[in-house]
């Protein structure tokens, strides 16, 4: 579903992505570690198409990004570290407005009020401003945005940084339904502990380079540690 | 400690091409504006010198003739162009420039130069003044606006103050760098006086010009103070740098561009001025009125010019009715004149809150271009006329009304001509353009003390 | 486009939640009344002041009328100074006519020349300097400061209320960040800055456009109907709007750079100030340095020696005695003939010959006035508030040129005047109350009107190019943007 083939993107002389390959397919959950500046956020910047590849490909559902930039990004929802939402409007309004934005069809408010409480937010804060939302009431509207998208592919910067540990928990169940569902998600995270318990498989990156890839399946807690820091050492 | 945040302020306004280009852009139109004005001046002032001295010749060496004729050929005087007229023109372009002083009317000063030109000059005039009043507070305020809120949100506030740097010290460092920005703009302005002055001999009198550049540098660093003292309290009172720029900006568009017009009004409202038909209807009115008492008491008749009057007493009818005239004529000019200063002086007080409205009066004043001074030119040039029209007069009683019937037989010349004397007009000295502009200076030290103030207090509290 | 819409609405929905929309759009109708109710009660009392003139004049007429009269049945002895009979007199104040320009129905809209310029003058047999530079009685700060006139709110306000709700368009989204949420779902960035420019654009055009017909059609509808002022109107509009998009257009080429908020409002700033302050200063300097006016003094020295050199000429017409004034059989007519005094027919050949000579020169400066004023048409499009200014003014008919054709027509006038008492000072035939009814009138003829409404159409366009040029440039700037 995702994909990207010997990506490299190079700014001015400062190498950002060194021919990247990895792929993300249907109901996976791909979690990518690596240190600040390693090039995460980078590489998904290139398959929302805010950034051209130097060289290489980017894939989504088949179809190459940097040729196809608005078909690629109705199959993928994407979750920033900081949802950032129009503060002076409700969760709800701000829910019409991006999923409207995003399937070209207006949903019924009560079907998107509905959305609004799978996700945990309470009934009476999707009436008010999101200015006086916080961080993780924020995060789930961002969530339910993308649900509400039915996208075939997630994209996540950090989600559940800054996250307080329970709603980290409930944002990785979230995870888990969708990719149930068949939705493949691409995930950056600093966590290992948060990787090793969402994530089917585990990248891990240095410097624009995909140092190790492995499932998560294969290596325990401890193992993990030690091969991350073993990447990030030398 | 002071000289450490100055030169730290400098080198940022430095590096970051602000100020480079900013004070580039105003310094381009700042010498353009000087260069086109001094020439201008420099053109106008000899025509008019050798203009006033042909008019004089002809004067002198007009054949013999009736002394009334002479007078309807009358003489010509040029307003002369004062030697700083082209740091600020004022209102030059919109008073008449010439007085044709003619028999029996008192005539008003004609040809105003923007009659001459198309509906752009509307828009202003380029004028190193304009640029300073207008463009100069802009520039302070494209300098300065993140001068505290920048730092706030740079986190460099908290740093500086957590170091023991008193608020005050802050402040004041903050304002010098400004004022050497300003003084940059307005030390062009001293050179340039100085140079105008001293290499030109048609400036009149040096040291009186001198004297008002002085002033004029001193009102214009008050203004730029103004200026400073209110950028540094927004900046530091707001939150975000945008914020702060976009108060500032409104704050200098209304002040530059929307109130001085919006003050025309209320000046038109609170001292209504007559338009030209009612005021010359009434002054006709109280013209008959005056010159049938007149005739009335010299000649027991009310009517001017009747056939009542023999011509022999020509002459003497001729003093009389000048004479009915002036009081009339001096009360409504001079209540309408006084008008103009009323509205003017209103405006002036509104330079609190927009300090551009009091800087520009007081800038014309000491420029010697502003109404005031336009006033005392038009009031001496009347007074030669009448100086003219007393010598002619008494003349023709002494000697023309003898001649009774053949009153216009009666010929003078150059003898008599040379009776009349050259018109020389001095204009007046600084210390007259200081005491008109108390009202103006006195608002702008003002508004500089409550801006100094306003600083301070916003200041005293910046995390 | 169904994501237009959508952002359309989005836009609106969160300006009408931050009442910054509101705000604009009040504010925007406010000064835009205000300078209307300014520029309507200038018009009124010009108006006002034109009829009462008018009716000063018939009030003037017919009391000479029947003076004319009783002298001539002898009920009353003419003065000498003042005789109704005499044509010498009667050319040159007594009977003189007012050439009255009436103002336009659109007047309200500008005062442009207005307060400078007279809209009328009281022409007699006398030379032209002596009627011709009449001035209003306002102050000449006031004249220097400018009026608050609608104009002055389109051109110098309008594009500052376009900043202000438009300057951060772009680098709003990016420093709060939905910038990314937004563009991570299928819409482009063009779509979206269009949506948000035209979320604007709408309303903020749409008020200052009611704001502008509202009060004429309330106000003043029946003057425009009935002066057939319509098209100006529409015209005047189109000028308005061309205007507003060029300021949207700015602001969306600024924005596309990808600059911060305060960046923006800077450049932005900065463009105001050279477009709007600068350039319209700059064009001016150009203008009269390209096409000078002549010499004032030199004018004023001409009529000086024009005037000495028919006082010498009719030196002996001058000096001939007032029998008149003793013998006031004199000024009885005889036959239709009266004697008029060789001095009033001296002052009159010397006015005449003043005329003739300064003819030419008054001509140049006329000329050079015109030939300023087209350069400032060929040269309008360094700023469109200049273009704006000039559109509007002379629909308005308060423009330097319609002052000058209203010149033009009082100079024919003029000759019109002095043709008819020529032969009557010349022969010393008096006045009759007959020819008071012959008298000659002026009446004002409005220029050709296509040629007004093409020029100022003609501006529109350039307006509407540039726009399209910026708006173009913005679209492929946006392209390239890094969203990031």
């Amino acid at each position: 579903m995702l994909k990207a083939n010997s990506l490299t993107k190079n700014f001015n002389s400062n190498i950002a992505l060194n021919s990247v390959s990895l792929s993300v397919s249907q109901g996976e959950i791909y979690c990518l570690l690596g240190a600040n500046g390693a090039g995460k956020t980078t590489l998904i910047n290139h398959f929302l198409g805010f950034l051209k590849p130097t060289s290489g490909e980017v894939l989504v559902n088949g179809k190459c990004v940097t040729s196809n930039p608005l078909d690629t990004k109705r199959d993928i929802a994407y979750i920033p570290e900081n949802v950032m939402l129009y503060g002076v409007l409700t969760g709800l309004e701000n829910l019409e407005y991006f999923s409207a934005l995003a399937t070209g069809r207006k949903k019924p408010r009560d079907v998107l009020r509905k959305l609004l409480a799978d996700v945990g937010l309470p009934a009476e804060a999707a009436e008010r401003r999101v200015a006086t939302y916080s961080k993780g009431m924020r995060q789930k509207v961002g969530i339910t945005i993308a649900m509400a998208k039915n996208a075939k592919a997630l994209l996540l910067d950090e989600p559940t940084s800054g996250l307080d540990p329970k709603a980290a928990n409930e944002f990785s169940r979230l995870l888990k339904t969708a990719s149930e569902n068949g939705v493949a998600v691409f995930t950056t995270t600093h966590d290992l502990f948060h990787a090793k318990e969402t994530g089917n498989r585990i990248g891990i990156m240095r410097s624009g380079s995909l140092l190790a890839e492995f499932n998560s399946d294969d290596v325990s807690h401890a193992d993990m540690e030690s091969i991350y820091l073993k990447n990030m050492r030398d | 400690m002071t000289w450490l945040i100055v030169t730290r302020e400098v080198r940022e306004f430095y590096r970051d091409g602000r100020f480079l280009f900013g004070a580039g852009l105003v310094a381009v139109l700042f010498i353009t504006a000087f260069l086109v004005g001094y020439e201008q001046r420099q053109n106008v002032f000899s025509e008019r010198e050798v203009a006033q001295q042909l008019d004089y010749d002809d004067w002198i060496n007009q054949p013999e003739r009736h002394p009334h004729d002479a007078a309807h050929q009358g003489m010509h005087v040029f307003k002369p162009i004062p030697p700083l007229s082209f740091v600020d023109p004022g209102i030059t372009n919109y008073v008449g420039s010439t007085q044709w002083l003619k028999a029996h009317r008192q005539t008003e000063v004609k040809f105003r130069p923007a009659q001459d030109a198309t509906g752009l000059q509307r828009f202003g005039s380029l004028t190193p003044a304009w640029v300073i009043q207008v463009l100069g507070p802009l520039l302070i305020i494209v300098l300065g606006f993140n001068s505290f809120s920048g730092e706030r949100e740079q986190g460099t506030l908290r740093q500086l103050i957590s170091l023991g740097v008193p608020s005050w010290k802050l402040l004041r460092g903050k304002a010098l760098a400004l004022f050497l920005g300003a003084f940059l703009l307005i030390a062009p302005l001293l050179l340039f006086s100085v140079w105008a002055v001293s290499g030109d001999d048609l400036a009149g009198s040096r040291h009186d010009t001198l004297i008002r550049s002085g002033f004029l540098v001193l009102g214009y660093l008050v203004y730029l103070g103004i200026f400073i003292f209110v950028t540094l309290a927004v900046s530091a009172l707001t939150a975000t740098s945008r914020i702060s720029l976009i108060v500032l900006l409104a704050f200098w568009i209304i002040g530059t561009t929307l109130a001085p017009r919006a003050l025309v009004d209320v000046a038109r409202m609170v001292y209504p001025i007559p338009n030209q038909a009612e005021f010359n209807t009434q002054l006709n009115q109280e013209l008959q009125r005056e010159y049938a008492e007149a005739w009335q008491e010299h000649f027991g008749t009310d009517k001017r010019w009747g056939s009542d009057v023999p011509l022999s007493r020509w002459g003497e009818a001729l003093r009389v009715d000048d004479y009915a005239g002036y009081d009339a004529i001096d009360r409504h000019f001079g209540a309408l004149w006084d008008r103009y200063e009323d509205q003017r002086r209103l405006q002036e007080f509104f330079g609190l809150l927009f300090p551009m409205l009091s800087i520009r009066s007081y800038s014309m004043a000491m420029s010697a271009t502003d109404f005031t001074h336009h006033r005392d030119f038009a009031t001496s040039a009347e007074d030669h006329r009448r100086l003219i029209q007393d010598l002619i007069s008494s003349n023709l009683t002494q000697h023309a009304d003898g001649h009774g019937e053949r009153h216009f037989d009666y010929k003078v010349g150059k003898e008599f001509w040379s009776k009349v004397p050259r018109f020389e007009y001095a204009a007046p000295a600084a210390f007259f353009a200081l005491q008109g502009s108390l009202n103006s200076l006195g608002v702008l030290l003002a508004s500089l003390l409550i801006s100094i103030a306003f600083a301070f207090w916003s200041s005293r509290n910046l995390i | 486009m169904k994501s237009f819409s959508l952002i359309l609405r989005n836009e609106w929905r969160i300006m009408i939640a931050d009442k910054s929309l509101i705000l604009v759009c009040t504010l925007l109708t406010l000064l835009l009344s205000y300078g209307f109710f300014i520029g309507l009660s200038e018009a009124v009392s010009r108006d006002e002041r034109v009829r009462e003139l008018v009716s000063q004049q018939e009030r003037g007429q017919s009391g000479i009328v029947e003076q004319i009269q009783r002298i001539v049945s002898g009920h009353e002895k003419p003065d000498v100074f003042a005789n109704p009979l005499n044509p010498a007199l009667v050319g040159s104040g007594l009977g003189s006519l007012y050439a009255i320009m009436h103002s336009g129905a659109l007047s309200p809209l500008a005062l442009g020349q207005s307060d400078l310029l007279p809209d009328h003058y009281r022409v007699s047999t006398r030379n032209k300097t002596t009627f011709m530079y009449q001035t209003e009685n306002e102050s000449p700060w006031n004249l220097l400061t400018g009026r608050f006139d609608p104009v002055f709110v389109l051109v110098y306000l309008l594009p500052l209320f376009i900043f202000a709700i438009s300057y951060n368009l772009l680098s709003s989204e990016k420093e709060q960040g939905t910038l990314r949420m937004q563009l991570s779902h299928p819409v482009t960035l063009q779509t979206l800055m269009f949506g948000k420019l035209f979320a604007r654009l709408v309303p903020v055009l749409g008020v200052t456009i009611l704001a502008v017909i509202v009060p004429f059609l309330i106000l003043r509808g029946d003057a425009v109907m009935v002066s057939g002022q319509l098209p100006h109107l529409v015209v005047a509009i189109i000028i308005i709007g061309a205007y507003g998009f060029f300021w949207f257009a700015v602001t969306l080429f600024v924005n596309s750079f990808g600059f911060s908020s305060a960046s923006n409002a800077l450049i932005l700033v900065g463009t105001w100030v050279f477009l709007v302050l600068v350039a319209p200063v700059l064009l001016n300097v150009f203008v009269s340095r390209m096409s000078p006016a002549p010499s004032r003094i030199e004018l004023a020295t001409e009529t000086r020696l024009i005037t000495i050199d028919g006082l010498n000429r009719y030196h002996e017409l001058l000096s001939s005695d007032y029998r008149h004034i003793k013998d006031s059989s004199m000024l009885v007519p005889s036959d239709g003939k009266f004697e008029v005094p060789e001095r009033l027919q001296a002052f009159y050949l010397i006015n005449k010959a003043v005329d003739e000579k300064i003819e030419t020169l008054l001509g140049d400066f006329e000329s050079r006035l015109r030939a300023q004023q087209d350069l400032v048409e060929r040269f309008g499009f360094v700023s469109p508030s200049v273009l704006t200014y000039e559109g509007l003014v002379s629909l308005a008919g308060t423009g330097t040129r319609r002052y000058q054709d209203f010149k033009q027509q009082v100079n024919d006038y003029h000759r019109e005047w002095k043709e008819f008492f020529e032969p009557r000072i010349m022969s010393g035939q008096i006045v009759t109350v007959a020819d008071f009814e012959k008298l000659p009138r002026f009446t004002w003829q409005e220029p050709d009107v296509s040629i007004l409404l093409a020029g100022s159409l003609a501006k529109a366009l350039q307006i509407f190019l540039a726009t399209v040029v910026l708006f173009a440039l913005g679209f492929m700037r946006l392209a390239k943007v890094d969203v990031l």
